[in-house]
C-alpha cells in the first residue's frame, strides 16, 4: 500500500538523507541509532467501562486509543458437536487434578476467526478506504496468525467471549500509524480482563460478579510466583503481538523510521512477532542468552513513499542547467532517461523493484534477535502500569 | 502528555469521588462491566439527637426545617451497656430475624445502614418491605444511615476481598465512626453502639477492632424479656456449632449449582415448575412443566429432597422402569412418623422403616398390574430457584415433647405440625414449651440442610389457645396471606374529610356532577344478600315509548373515591379483595367507603357508574351506552324479600312489575348463554348459621337457591361483558380482562373413565357445549344427587379462571370457557374487588369521562396486578372455604348427627365422604372401619374396595353411604376435626 501521506523534501534532500542512512553506521536525522525507537507516553486502563484500554502518545504527535469489550457469544454448533455433557466438568474431582485438566482445556479449546471484531478509525478517512481496511487487516492478521489467541476466548463448547477492538487515531495521521496502532492495541491487550468464569464444564456461562477477581486475557507472570509461572504451558506466557516498521536503507536496517526517513527507504516491512513473557530472564540467570523466544506471524511489505517521490536529476542532464543547456535533441533525452536509471552519487533516486532477499533475510533476523529490540519494546510496553 | 485519566491526585476533592467497578450479568446472558462514580459527602447526618454538629448541617424541607432527628438522646439500656445503646445489625441479623425488630419490647433505636438495607433488598423482597415498614414507624426509632455515601464511612473493596468481606468491613466502619462521632457530642452519657451479627468471622474482627458487637443471641440474653425472645432467633447462628459436632453423611442428595440447572433447563434435559404436595399423601409430591401433557411425579423423600409445597423447583425425569402411578393410598405424615425424637438427630437412614413399608406397599401394587398404559412418568428433585417459605400456623406435636422438660427454662426441641397437610413438620427450639403447648403458633422455617430430616424453624408468635375463635380465625387469615391489619393512616387520610356526612352535592354545577347523568328519578332497587351493607350493584328496568326495554345496571362509583396511585389505591391493590369469613369480612377499602359512601345504599343520593341497554323483548340488545350517574335507590332487596315481592301477585306497583320484568328478561338470557355452551357447575355450598349474641354457630343449611338470585347474576355477566367489548374497544393492549382456559382434555381422563366404568355415561369434553350436554346426561334415576356429584368433580378438573391484560393474550385465548363467553371481565363489584376498580378506571377514560391516568395505561403495571389479585382472589375463596370448614366442624361440636354421604375417591386404604348435608368431605380410613384393621383389596380398574376379616364391606366409587358425623380432638396431635364413620352402605 501506499502510505499515503506527501514529504514535501526536495531529490536533493532526499538525496543527502538517502546517503546520511547509508552510511555505516547511519545518522538519522535525529541521531538515534538504528535500533532506537522514538520516545513515547503509554498509560493503560484509561476507559473504565471497557475491559481494556491502552493509550499511546508518540513524540511525532501521533495518538491513538484502543478500547477492547468483550461479549458473551453463543458458539455456533458445528455437526457432530450437539451433544452436551453436563456431567463433564460438573463432576470435576479433586484440586489436583485441576492443572490437567486446564491442560486438557486448552487442547480442546476451538477458536475461530470471527470472535474478533477490529475495527480502525482515522481521522479524515472513510471507514471503508483502502488503507484504513488493510491496516485493520495488517493488524489483525497479526492477532491471528497464529490460531492462538482466539482460543483464548474460548468459554466452553457452547460459549466464547467475543472481543470487539477499537482503534482510534485521534491525532491526524502525521506518520505511518501502523507501529502506533499495533504498540497501542498491544498493550490494550494486556490490560485487558474478562469476568471471572464460575459454571463448570458446558453450562450456560456464569460469571464472578467480582471485577478485581476478573482474570487477564493475557496473565502476568510477576516474580512472585516465577514458579507457577513456569510451571503453566508455555502458552499461557505468550504476549499479544506487535507489528513494527522496519525499514531498510542500503544494508542498514533502520527502527521506527520517521516519516522524512520513511521517505527515502528502499523496502519497508511490516513485521508482526510475538513473544514470551520475560520470566527467563529470572530463570537462566543473568546470562547474554537471556531473552524471549520469539516468533515471526507475518511480514507485509509496505509500499514506501520514496516510490512516489519525484526522482532528482544529475546536473548533466539537467536541460535547463549545466552544459548541456540550450541543446537539445532525441540523443539527450535518451541519455537523461538512461541518467534515470544509472545510480549517480548525490542524485535522488526513487527505489525501484522489490526488496533484495539477502536484505530482507537480514532484517527478519535483526527483528528475531534474542535481547533486541523486539525484546526492548515488549519490556517497556509490559511496564506500563495497566489498573 | 497529560494524561486523559481524571487525575485524582491533582483535584482538591478527589477525595470526595470514589467508584464502584464490578460485573453485571443480565438475564438475557449479557455479562457487562459496569463503572459506578460515588460522590462522597459529610452532609449526612447521624440522626441522633444527642448529635449537635449534624443538625446543622441536616437537609431542611420546603419551609427550612431541619429534618428531625430520629435516635433517642437517651435510648435504653441492657445489662451489659447500662449507658444506653444504638443498635447496628448486619444483613444476615436482619434476614433471620427480622420477628425480633419487630417486637414491641426491644429492640428501638436502630440504625439500618445502607449496605445493609441494600442487601437484603436483593435477598428478600418482603423482609425489606417489612424492614421499610420498620424505619417508617414512629416509635421504634429505626433509622436509614447512608453509609455508602458519607465520607467517612466509605469503604472500597479492597483486592481480593469478597462483597460479603467488604460489606461486613462497611458495617463495622459505620459502627466505629458513630462511637467516635457519638463521643464527640459531649453528652453525660454518651451511648454505646453496639453491632449485630451471627458471623463468627465478623465479631472476631469487630474485637479486635475495638467495636462493641454481639451475637443475637447474646444480645437478648442481656434484655430483660431475655429468655421469651430467645426463642425467635433463628436456628442458623448455633448451626455452625451443630454441623462440627456431626459430620455425619448427609441424608439428602445435594443440589445443583444454579447455572446447571438453567443449562439444563434451557437445553430440555431438566424441568422447571412449582412443587405441589397431594394432599392425601405427603410423600407424593407433582410438578407440571411445560413439556409434559400430565404433571411428573415426585414420590418419596428422597426425590422430593426437602422441596416444601409452593417452591421453584428444577426435577430430572427418571428413567422410564421407574415410572410409576400416581398413590391410591393415603400416606399422613402425623401417623406414621408420630413416634420420631426431634431431639435425635437422625443418624440413621433417612427414609425410615415405616415410610419405606408404606412405600414399599405401593411399589408391589404397581408391580402386581400390568397396565402399563397407566404409569405416570417420575421425578426427582434436582435444586430449587426459589423458596417459597412463609410463615406457617402450627402448633407443638405433644407427643414430641419430652416429660422432664415440661418446666424450667431449658431449651428443648419439638415437633411443630403445621396446619397445612401439605408442610412437613418442622423442627423447633424452643424454651417455653410448657406454655406454648395446645397453642396455634406461627413459625417461620429457616433452613433444611442435607443432613437434617425435618427442616428447622423458629418461633415467630403465638396466636392463643386451640380452638379459640379469634386464634383460628386469625390463623386462618395467616395461612392464606390475607391482610387483615387495620388500615394504616396514610390510607384513612386519603378518605373525603366529610366522613360519613358526605353528601352528592345539592348543586348541580358542582364538579362532582360534571359529565353526570341524573338518573334519581329511575325506580332503581338492590338486591343482595341478608345484611349486606356493602352493596355494589342496583338494578332497574322501563317501558320505551317504541315498544323496547330500557334495563339499567348501576354499580358503586368506587374510582371516583379511590385516586390512582394514592395510599388507599396501593393498599387495595395489594388486598386486592375483600375476604368474607363467616363471623368477619376483611374489607378491601376502608369501612366508610365500603359500607357508606359508594355502597349504593336505599333513599339515599349516590354516585354511581351505570350500564343502560336497551332490549327487545326477548331480551336482544339493541343498544348500550355507559355514563356515571347519580341515582337514588329505592329500595334494598334481600333476594328472599324480592322473591316474595315477585311472586306476590297482589302486588301491582312499579318497582315490583320492573323487577317481573327484569325476572323475565333474565330467563331469557340465561338460555341463550346455555345454548351458546356455559356449564352450570357446582360446588357443595353451605351456610352456618350464628346465634346473633355469641355468634356462636349453631345450625349449618345448605345454600337455597332463587330465582332472584339468577336475576341478579344474569344482569352482572351482560354489563361484565358488555363492558370488557367497550374497554377492549379502546384499549386493545392494556384491557383488564377475565379468561377461564379450557382445561385440557387430560384433566377429565380420570372422570370420564369413573363414570363409564360405574355408570356406564360418557363425558364428552370437546368443548364446553359438549361438557354441559354429557353433564346435563349424567343423571341416576334413583339418586337425585348424583348429578350434581358428578358436577362438583367435573368442577375439580377445571382450570382456575384468572384475570390478564389483553395485550398478553390472543384474542381467542379471552374466552371463558365456564360462562361460554367470547370476552369477559369483572365490573359490578369494585367495592370488594381491586379488578373491578381498575376495569371502572378504564371505562372511564373509554368513554372519555377522564383522561387516562398513566398506572391504567401501563401494561406492565397492570400485569403485576393481574398476578396479585389471582393468587389473593384465590387465597380469599380458600380462606372463606376453610373458615366455613372450620364452623361446620363447631356446629358439630358435641353433636352426633347421621347423614347420607356419597362415596367421591377411593384409595386403598380407605375413601372419601362428601356430606353435602354439611358440605365437607372426609377420610375414612380401613382402620377406622373394624378392630382389628380389615384386611381389603383393592380393584383399580372398577374403583371398588373389598373389605374382609373384621368388617365386610364393599365400598364403590358413587356410592351413596350413610355415616355418622361427629368431631373429634385428636389427643395426640391436638387437632379438631370432623370425623366420619361407616354406620352402613346403602
Amino acid at each position: 500500500m501506499a502510505s499515503s501521506q506527501h514529504v514535501l523534501l526536495s531529490p536533493a534532500e532526499l538525496a543527502y538523507l538517502h546517503a546520511s542512512l547509508s552510511l555505516a553506521p547511519p545518522i538519522r536525522p535525529d541521531g538515534r541509532s538504528p535500533t532506537q525507537f522514538r520516545p513515547l507516553v503509554a498509560e493503560t486502563g484509561i476507559l473504565p467501562g471497557t475491559n481494556g484500554s491502552a493509550r499511546i502518545c508518540f513524540a511525532d504527535g501521533t495518538e491513538a486509543i484502543v478500547g477492547v469489550k468483550a461479549e458473551v457469544e453463543r458458539t455456533a454448533q458445528r455437526s457432530g458437536d450437539e451433544t452436551v455433557f453436563l456431567e463433564e466438568g460438573g463432576a470435576g474431582g479433586d484440586d489436583d487434578d485441576e492443572e490437567e485438566e486446564a491442560g486438557q482445556g486448552l487442547e480442546k479449546r476451538k477458536g475461530d476467526a470471527s470472535w474478533v471484531e477490529m475495527t480502525v478509525e482515522i481521522p479524515g478517512l472513510r471507514d471503508d478506504d483502502s488503507g484504513t481496511a488493510f491496516l485493520a487487516a495488517m493488524l489483525s492478521e497479526a492477532l491471528l496468525a497464529d490460531g492462538g489467541f482466539t482460543k483464548r476466548l474460548w468459554i466452553n463448547r457452547r460459549f466464547h467471549w467475543k472481543l470487539y477492538l477499537d482503534i482510534i487515531l485521534i491525532s491526524p495521521p502525521l506518520s505511518y500509524p501502523l507501529p502506533l496502532l499495533s504498540l497501542t492495541t498491544h498493550l490494550a491487550l494486556l490490560s485487558t480482563r474478562l469476568p471471572r468464569l464460575k459454571s463448570e464444564g458446558d453450562e450456560d456461562p456464569f460469571f464472578d460478579d467480582d471485577w478485581a477477581a476478573a482474570p487477564y486475557l493475557f496473565p502476568r507472570t510477576s516474580s512472585t510466583n516465577i514458579a507457577t509461572a513456569k510451571s503453566t504451558t508455555p502458552a499461557a506466557a505468550i504476549r499479544p503481538p506487535i507489528t513494527l516498521l522496519v525499514m531498510a536503507v542500503g544494508n542498514n536496517i533502520i527502527f521506527d523510521p520517521s516519516k522524512e526517513e520513511l521517505a527515502v527507504a528502499d523496502v519497508a516491512l511490516a513485521v508482526s512477532v510475538t513473544g514470551s513473557s520475560p520470566s527467563h530472564y529470572a530463570a537462566t540467570g543473568t546470562g547474554e542468552e537471556a531473552g524471549r523466544n520469539l516468533r515471526l506471524l507475518s511480514i507485509r511489505t509496505v509500499d514506501p513513499p520514496s516510490r512516489l517521490t519525484p526522482p532528482g536529476l544529475a546536473n548533466a542532464a539537467n536541460t535547463a542547467y549545466g552544459p548541456s543547456n540550450g541543446t537539445m535533441g532525441t540523443q539527450k533525452m535518451a541519455e537523461a532517461r538512461a541518467a534515470e536509471t544509472e545510480a549517480a552519487e548525490g542524485v535522488w533516486r526513487p527505489p525501484r523493484g522489490g526488496a533484495k532477499r539477502m536484505v530482507l533475510g537480514a532484517l527478519v533476523q535483526k527483528v528475531l534477535e534474542r535481547g533486541g529490540v523486539v525484546d526492548e519494546v515488549l519490556d517497556a510496553l509490559e511496564g506500563v502500569d495497566s489498573g | 502528555m497529560a494524561s486523559l485519566k481524571r487525575s485524582l491526585d491533582s483535584d482538591p476533592f478527589s477525595a470526595n469521588i470514589s467508584s464502584k467497578v464490578y460485573v453485571r450479568s443480565t438475564k438475557s446472558g449479557k455479562v457487562q462491566k459496569i463503572v459506578r462514580e460515588v460522590y462522597l459527602r459529610q452532609d449526612i447526618p447521624c440522626s441522633s439527637r444527642l448529635c449537635q454538629t449534624c443538625i446543622k448541617t441536616a437537609p431542611r424541607d420546603a419551609a427550612g426545617r431541619p429534618t428531625t432527628f430520629v435516635l433517642s438522646e437517651a435510648p435504653a439500656g441492657t445489662s451489659v451497656f447500662p449507658q444506653g445503646h444504638y443498635l447496628v445489625p448486619d444483613t444476615n441479623a436482619f434476614l433471620t430475624a427480622m420477628d425480633l425488630f419487630e417486637q414491641s419490647a426491644a429492640f428501638y433505636d436502630v440504625i439500618v445502614l445502607q449496605v445493609v438495607l441494600e442487601e437484603v433488598r436483593n435477598r428478600s423482597l418482603p423482609l425489606y418491605n417489612r424492614l421499610i415498614g420498620l424505619t417508617k414507624s414512629e416509635d421504634k426509632r429505626f433509622y436509614v444511615f447512608f453509609n455508602e455515601f458519607r465520607l467517612e464511612t466509605h469503604v472500597a473493596r479492597q483486592e481480593g476481598e469478597s462483597v460479603n468481606d467488604r460489606n461486613d468491613r462497611a458495617v463495622r466502619k459505620a459502627v466505629a465512626w458513630y462511637g467516635q462521632h457519638l463521643a464527640r457530642t459531649k453528652a453525660k452519657t454518651v451511648p454505646a453502639v453496639v453491632m449485630l451479627s451471627n458471623d463468627r468471622d465478623n465479631l472476631r474482627k469487630a474485637k479486635q477492632e475495638g467495636i462493641s458487637a454481639c451475637s443475637l443471641a447474646e444480645y437478648v440474653k442481656q434484655l430483660r424479656d431475655g429468655d421469651r425472645l430467645l426463642d425467635m432467633i433463628p436456628e442458623s447462628g448455633d448451626q455452625g456449632i451443630v454441623k462440627e459436632k456431626r459430620p455425619g453423611e448427609p441424608l439428602y442428595p445435594e443440589y445443583f449449582t444454579m447455572s446447571k440447572m438453567m443449562t439444563g433447563v434451557k437445553n430440555g434435559l431438566l424441568h422447571q415448575g412449582i412443587f405441589n404436595v397431594s394432599p392425601y399423601n405427603y410423600l407424593e409430591g407433582s410438578i407440571r412443566v411445560p413439556a409434559f401433557p400430565k404433571p411428573l411425579l415426585i414420590l418419596g423423600r428422597e426425590n422430593i429432597n426437602r422441596a416444601i409445597d409452593g417452591d421453584l423447583v428444577v426435577v430430572e425425569v427418571l428413567p422410564k422402569d421407574q415410572w410409576k402411578e400416581p398413590s391410591t393410598q393415603v400416606i399422613e405424615e402425623d401417623t406414621i412418623t408420630k413416634n420420631e425424637n426431634p431431639d435425635a438427630e437422625e443418624t440413621a437412614d433417612l427414609v425410615s422403616e415405616k415410610e419405606r413399608k408404606a412405600l414399599q406397599e405401593e411399589v408391589k401394587r404397581t408391580h402386581n398390574k400390568t397396565t402399563e398404559g397407566h404409569a405416570q412418568p417420575t421425578a426427582k428433585v434436582v435444586g430449587v430457584v426459589k423458596r417459597n417459605w412463609r410463615q406457617y400456623v402450627g402448633h407443638i406435636d405433644q407427643s414430641s415433647v419430652s416429660q422432664s422438660t415440661q418446666q424450667g427454662r431449658k431449651q428443648d426441641t419439638v415437633f411443630v405440625i403445621p396446619m397445612d397437610k401439605k408442610i412437613p413438620k418442622i423442627r423447633l427450639r424452643t424454651r417455653q414449651v410448657a406454655e406454648l403447648v395446645g397453642k396455634r403458633i406461627l413459625v417461620a422455617i429457616d433452613a433444611w440442610d442435607r443432613g437434617s430430616r425435618h427442616p428447622i424453624g423458629h418461633f415467630v408468635r403465638c396466636l392463643g389457645e386451640l380452638e379459640t375463635k379469634a386464634a383460628e380465625t386469625e390463623a386462618l387469615l395467616l395461612e392464606y396471606d390475607v391482610q387483615y391489619r387495620p388500615f394504616p393512616k396514610t390510607v384513612l387520610d386519603c378518605l373525603p374529610k366529610e366522613g360519613h356526612d358526605w353528601r352528592v352535592p345539592e348543586n348541580m354545577d358542582d364538579p362532582g356532577w360534571r359529565d353526570r347523568e341524573d338518573l334519581r328519578g329511575l325506580l332503581i332497587c338492590s338486591i343482595d344478600p341478608i345484611g349486606c351493607q356493602d352493596i355494589d350493584d342496583a338494578l332497574h328496568s322501563r317501558p320505551l315509548p317504541n315498544g323496547n326495554i330500557e334495563v339499567g345496571v348501576h354499580i358503586a362509583d368506587v374510582s371516583h373515591f379511590v385516586k390512582p396511585n394514592n395510599a388507599m389505591d396501593t393498599e387495595a391493590s395489594i388486598r386486592g379483595t375483600t375476604v368474607y369469613m363467616v363471623d368477619k369480612r376483611i374489607d378491601m377499602l376502608p369501612m366508610l367507603l365500603g359500607t357508606d359512601l359508594c355502597s349504593l345504599k336505599p333513599y339515599v343520593e349516590r354516585y354511581a357508574f351505570s350500564v343502560l341497554w336497551e332490549m327487545t323483548t326477548d331480551a336482544d340488545i339493541v343498544n348500550v351506552r355507559f355514563t356515571k350517574s347519580v341515582i337514588k335507590s329505592r329500595e334494598a332487596f334481600s333476594y328472599e324479600q324480592a322473591q316474595l315481592r315477585v311472586d306476590d301477585q297482589s302486588q301491582q306497583d312499579e318497582l315490583t312489575k320492573s323487577i317481573r320484568t327484569l325476572l323475565a328478561l333474565s330467563r331469557k338470557l340465561k338460555q341463550k348463554r346455555l345454548d351458546a355452551g356455559a356449564l352450570s357447575l357446582s360446588s357443595p355450598e353451605v351456610k352456618v348459621q350464628m346465634e346473633s349474641e355469641t355468634s356462636d354457630p349453631i345450625d349449618v343449611k345448605t345454600k337455597e337457591l332463587l330465582d332472584t338470585m339468577s336475576l341478579v347474576e344474569e344482569f352482572m355477566l351482560l354489563a361484565n361483558v358488555s363492558v370488557a367489548r367497550k374497554i377492549y374497544e379502546a384499549f386493545p393492549q392494556t384491557a383488564i380482562l377475565r379468561r377461564h382456559g379450557a382445561p385440557p382434555k387430560t384433566n377429565f381422563d380420570e372422570l370420564a373413565n369413573q363414570l363409564r366404568v360405574k355408570r356406564g355415561l360418557n363425558l364428552s369434553v370437546e368443548s364446553s357445549r359438549a361438557l354441559a350436554d354429557s353433564l346435563d346426561a349424567c343423571v341416576d334415576p334413583k339418586e337425585p344427587f348424583f348429578n350434581t356429584l358428578a358436577r362438583i368433580m367435573a368442577t375439580r378438573c377445571m382450570m382456575a379462571a384468572e384475570y390478564f391484560c389483553s395485550g398478553t393474550q390472543a384474542y381467542p385465548e379471552f374466552r371463558h370457557y365456564g360462562l361460554a363467553s367470547e370476552i369477559y371481565t369483572h365490573f359490578t363489584s369494585p367495592i370488594r374487588r381491586y379488578a373491578d376498580l381498575v376495569a371502572h378506571r378504564q371505562l372511564a377514560a373509554a368513554i372519555g369521562y377522564e383522561a387516562v391516568h398513566p398506572s391504567v395505561r401501563s401494561r406492565g403495571k397492570l400485569e403485576a396486578v393481574c398476578k396479585n389479585i389471582n393468587v389473593r382472589h384465590r387465597n380469599a375463596q380458600l380462606a372463606g372455604r376453610a373458615s366455613i370448614a372450620y364452623y361446620v366442624g363447631q356446629a358439630l361440636r358435641g353433636k352426633a348427627a347421621e347423614e347420607d354421604g356419597f362415596v367421591l375417591k377411593i384409595f386403598s386404604n380407605g375413601f372419601v365422604v362428601l356430606v353435602p348435608r354439611f358440605g365437607i368431605e372426609a377420610l375414612i380410613r380401613l382402620r377406622d372401619l373394624g378392630d382389628p384393621e380389615p384386611a381389603a383389596e383393592y380393584d383399580a380398574e372398577t374403583y371398588t374396595l373389598k373389605t374382609s376379616g373384621s368388617r365386610e364391606l364393599t365400598v364403590e366409587l358413587f356410592q351413596k353411604v350413610r355415616v355418622k358425623v361427629t368431631d373429634q380432638k385428636d389427643e395426640a396431635t391436638g387437632k379438631r376435626g370432623v370425623k366420619m364413620e361407616l354406620l352402613s352402605v346403602y
